[in-house]
């Protein structure tokens, strides 16, 4: 079975992989640790010491609290909420409506019709990071993408104690 | 004293074999380590091991040989690693991008399948020429090479001026249908010929149309692109070992393996078609092994280290792909058709965490064998470790004790990854995964066969490469061939090939004659004449290649073919022409007779579809030369017996769920007329036959085993 160590992980989080790198670790059989490993890598990225639970995006973590609440938390800090609601309700949105927004970030004609389709950017409200982007009809309910059954992945799947803080 | 006449050299990515052959017909096959990076070392040190088994020397024998024919990778790798000259590209303004966009199919040629469906894994490599050294002029022929937009002059000089000022080596010129008019490239080459004589610089101008006047513009544009890449730097290369060689005292022109499965000299015009590595020469020996056994039908099969390559020889004759792909480029070179599957005694072994099932490769640990080669650094288990932990091959005699083998690392491998897991002994581990190959193999030997209209009784089948013959009853049990044959020297078999390919060379030329059923005796000629003018042209390009090497037409063998289909049809077939000279009406009708009867013979009589007319879609015109060739060896018959000093001895070994004493017989000793009863195993330094139970061998007086399924 392959085994990576952190520091190719940590390149493979960077995408500065070369292509056959990649291309092992897509054709192989999945080494076991990478969990274990890819969330070591991460936890040693952040600037805080909550311990990471589970990544939930390029900026996000759902991170155990001294309280034993699991919370949302964006790489610089900031806190969302519980894991169970939904973060983007806690967020910044910014709605592209008109075609005057759809056209900052598309050429004429290759834009979305905004009576059809309308782009919504979630944003960080301490360091504006864009978190999310949601491409829906305009009357759409915001989207709960991800409810993670953190226990059993841990117990059942990768077979990990939690995580504890320092 | 041998006297040796032919030297042939098969430089893959394992190993570089050299088979060598003396004037009575023997041969000795020399093997060593590749060496990619100066690949005359690896190719001496391999002459140097096959002479040595005749007790002699380079210094004594090169002198005498009077042909030598190389096949390897030189070409192959030059491009896999885009190691070649700064091409400039001429396409139609507009279509700049094309090149580069490789088709799409280049995201994924030369994939196993679980990656052709992983989506992620598809991948483009870095195009031969860059967007920035891609120029267009305005242009457009049409299909009928009806002139559409007449060549813009204005746009001719400024182009080039570009490809000039970025300092490019080569230029390549590939316009729409230029094959069916090629006046527009010609005048773009010409200029651009004017005016790098005027810049004073060093540079070839290739026009597709010169080079390879066929359909498909992908393909002839990368063809051609991979003349001016990488021919030149390849010919030093290839200078190299022709230097390297008459250094060591050789007198003889060297000769390289084409595509097409001919030979070509080292100087020829066209070396793209070199860029063949790989199992081709065991085709052509395959072949030419048939013809001289009066076989016609034989279906070829090859287990080397990486890959288990088949092909058919059908009535005599090699099937050609005329567009086929190589390096992940697509590419139209006529190339000998084979399949092949990513299953060989180095692949890795290992347990699916998912399904807890056996798979094998698809990458494989090649010329390091397994884990039993202690130096490899290999750790995960290969077939070859299985067969280690069986018995069935000698470790202190892998290539010839080259390669010390531990089977106390192969055990340990073999029972913590695969037995353990699985709650097998190591053995039966073992003995499954060798059956699970030859399962593998028999279903793609079985379904290639049948595939193709067949069905594997009216076929000899031939087993060679290095591991080969020990799998060789395994994957032909059952299938009813008419017989199954192991050359003696199945571990040099592909040089032996290069050895006994012809001097030959092949040009193509794509064609779009159109005749309907009953046609006018106007139209008919017409339509031959033209075939007949392409027939001309191409018989001009293979005698001016012969010039080079100082052969004079008369002293070449031309043969004429043709592709035709019925009207509307996608796929062609190529068929000998039975005419020298198109000439009237008649001649006509033997093509067609030709043609349906090969139709016929392929398909079925009931698939004739005459009414629909017929299109002549290629002419191709092949040239040969005589050279001297290896004798297959004829010897007097002895008694079924072995004799006593083949025998050295039995060794245990575990087959199907029992541990039996097998008897060890040293290949090379055995005499013809001998019958070597199972369970028995023939050793040789190179490569190891296996006659399980079941199943009986026969040394012919060709020094050729029958591998036969006792009933």
């Amino acid at each position: 079975m392959a085994k990576y160590d952190q520091k190719l992980i940590g390149e493979l989080i960077d995408g500065t992989l070369e292509f056959y790198q990649l291309k092992e670790m897509m054709s192989g059989h999945k080494d076991p640790e990478r969990f274990e490993i890819y969330r070591e890598v991460l936890q040693e990225r952040v600037p805080w010491d909550d311990p990471i639970l589970l990544p939930y995006g390029l900026h996000l973590y759902i991170v155990q609290k001294k309280n034993g609440d699991r919370i949302v938390k964006c790489d610089c800090g900031h806190e969302f909420c519980h894991y169970k609601e939904n973060w983007k309700l806690h967020a910044r949105i910014f709605v592209r409506d008109t075609e005057e927004k759809m056209n900052e970030i598309y050429p004429k004609l290759m834009s979305p019709d905004t009576e059809w389709q309308v782009i919504r950017e979630f944003y960080c409200p301490s360091c504006a990071s864009q978190l999310e982007v949601e491409a829906v009809p305009p009357w759409y309910p915001i989207l709960l993408d991800f409810e993670p059954d953190i226990d059993t992945f841990y117990h059942d799947w990768v077979k990990l104690p939690l995580p504890k803080g320092k | 004293m041998a006297k040796s006449q032919i030297l042939a050299i098969d430089a893959g990515g394992t190993m570089t074999d050299t088979f060598i052959i003396d004037e009575r017909g023997e041969f000795v096959v020399g093997k060593a380590q590749t060496t990619p990076d100066d690949e005359h070392i690896g190719l001496i040190n391999s002459s140097k091991d096959a002479l040595a088994q005749w007790n002699t020397s380079i210094e004594g024998e090169f002198p005498n040989l009077l042909a030598g024919v190389y096949s390897g990778t030189a070409m192959l790798n030059r491009l896999v690693s885009r190691v070649g000259r700064r091409v400039g590209l001429v396409l139609n303004k507009g279509t700049e991008d094309s090149h580069r966009m490789g088709r799409a199919i280049q995201s994924h040629l030369g994939y196993s399948y679980a990656d052709r469906i992983h989506i992620n894994t598809h991948h483009f490599d870095p195009p031969l020429v860059p967007r920035k050294w891609t120029v267009g002029v305005t242009e457009r022929v049409d299909l009928f090479g009806n002139v559409v937009i007449p060549l813009y002059e204005d746009d001719i000089k400024p182009a080039i001026q570009k490809l000039l000022d970025e300092d490019v080596e080569a230029i390549v010129i590939s316009l729409l249908h230029s094959y069916k008019y090629p006046h527009h490239e010609r005048r773009v080459r010409d200029v651009a010929e004017e005016m790098i004589k005027k810049a004073n610089k060093d540079i070839k101008v290739f026009a597709t149309v010169d080079y390879y006047p066929v359909r498909k513009e992908s393909h002839r544009t990368n063809t051609t692109i991979v003349e001016a890449y990488a021919a030149e730097p390849s010919r030093k290369t290839l200078e190299k070992i022709d230097d390297a060689l008459r250094n060591n005292g050789t007198k003889f022109d060297l000769r390289i393996m084409a595509s097409h499965g001919g030979t070509i000299s080292i100087k020829a015009n066209e070396l793209a078609r070199t860029c063949v590595s790989g199992p081709i020469g065991g085709m052509v020996g395959a072949k030419y092994l048939a013809e001289k056994l009066g076989l016609k039908n034989v279906a070829c099969s090859d287990i080397g280290g990486t890959s288990f390559d088949i092909g058919l020889i059908t009535q005599g004759d090699l099937a050609i792909d005329t567009s086929p792909d190589m390096a992940r480029l697509v590419l139209s070179l006529p190339l000998v058709s084979m399949d092949t599957t990513g299953a060989g005694t180095g692949s890795f072994v290992r347990i699916d965490p998912n399904y807890r099932n056996l798979t094998l490769g698809p990458d494989s640990a090649g010329s390091r064998v397994g884990v039993c080669n202690p130096k490899s650094g290999i750790e995960t288990v290969t077939v070859s470790d299985c067969h280690v932990v069986l018995g069935l091959i000698n470790p202190d005699n892998f290539i010839g004790g080259a390669i010390k083998l531990s089977k106390e690392r192969a055990y340990e491998a073999v029972k913590t990854q695969i037995a353990d897991p699985l709650g097998m002994s190591v053995e039966d581990a073992a003995y499954g995964v060798t059956e699970l190959l030859e399962s593998q193999l028999r279903n793609y030997l079985e379904s290639m066969i049948l595939g193709k209209g067949y069905s594997p009784s009216q076929y000899v089948c031939f087993s060679y490469g290095g591991g080969g013959p020990l799998h060789t009853a395994g994957y032909t049990k059952g299938l009813g061939f008419e017989d199954v044959l192991i050359p003696a020297w199945a571990a040099g078999f592909s040089a032996f090939g290069c050895g006994a390919a012809d001097f030959e060379y092949r040009y193509d030329k794509t064609l779009d004659i159109n005749v309907t059923e009953k046609a006018e005796k106007s139209a008919i000629l017409e339509a031959g004449n033209e075939l007949q003018a392409a027939w001309d042209e191409l018989k001009k390009k293979v005698s001016e290649e012969f010039e080079k090497n100082e052969y004079s037409p008369e002293d070449v063998h031309f043969r004429l073919l043709y592709r035709m289909q019925y009207q509307g049809q996608l796929n062609d077939l190529e068929i000998e022409a039975p005419i020298k000279q198109f000439q009237d009406v008649d001649d006509y009708q033997v093509l067609v007779e030709a043609f349906e009867e090969a139709y016929t013979r392929v398909y079925a009589k009931s698939a004739l579809s005459p009414e629909l007319g017929y299109s002549i879609t290629g002419a191709i015109v092949s040239g040969t030369v005589d050279v001297a060739k290896p004798k297959i060896p004829v010897e007097p018959l002895s008694s079924e017996t072995p004799p006593g000093e083949a025998f050295l001895g039995h060794r245990k070994i575990y087959w199907d769920g029992e541990f039996i004493e097998a008897k060890i017989y040293e290949m090379e000793k055995l005499l013809p007329g001998n019958k070597i009863k199972a369970f028995s195993i023939l050793e040789s330094t190179a490569t190891t036959l296996v006659v399980p139970i079941g199943f009986e061998a026969y040394l012919n007086e060709n020094r050729i085993f029958h591998l036969k399924e006792l009933k």
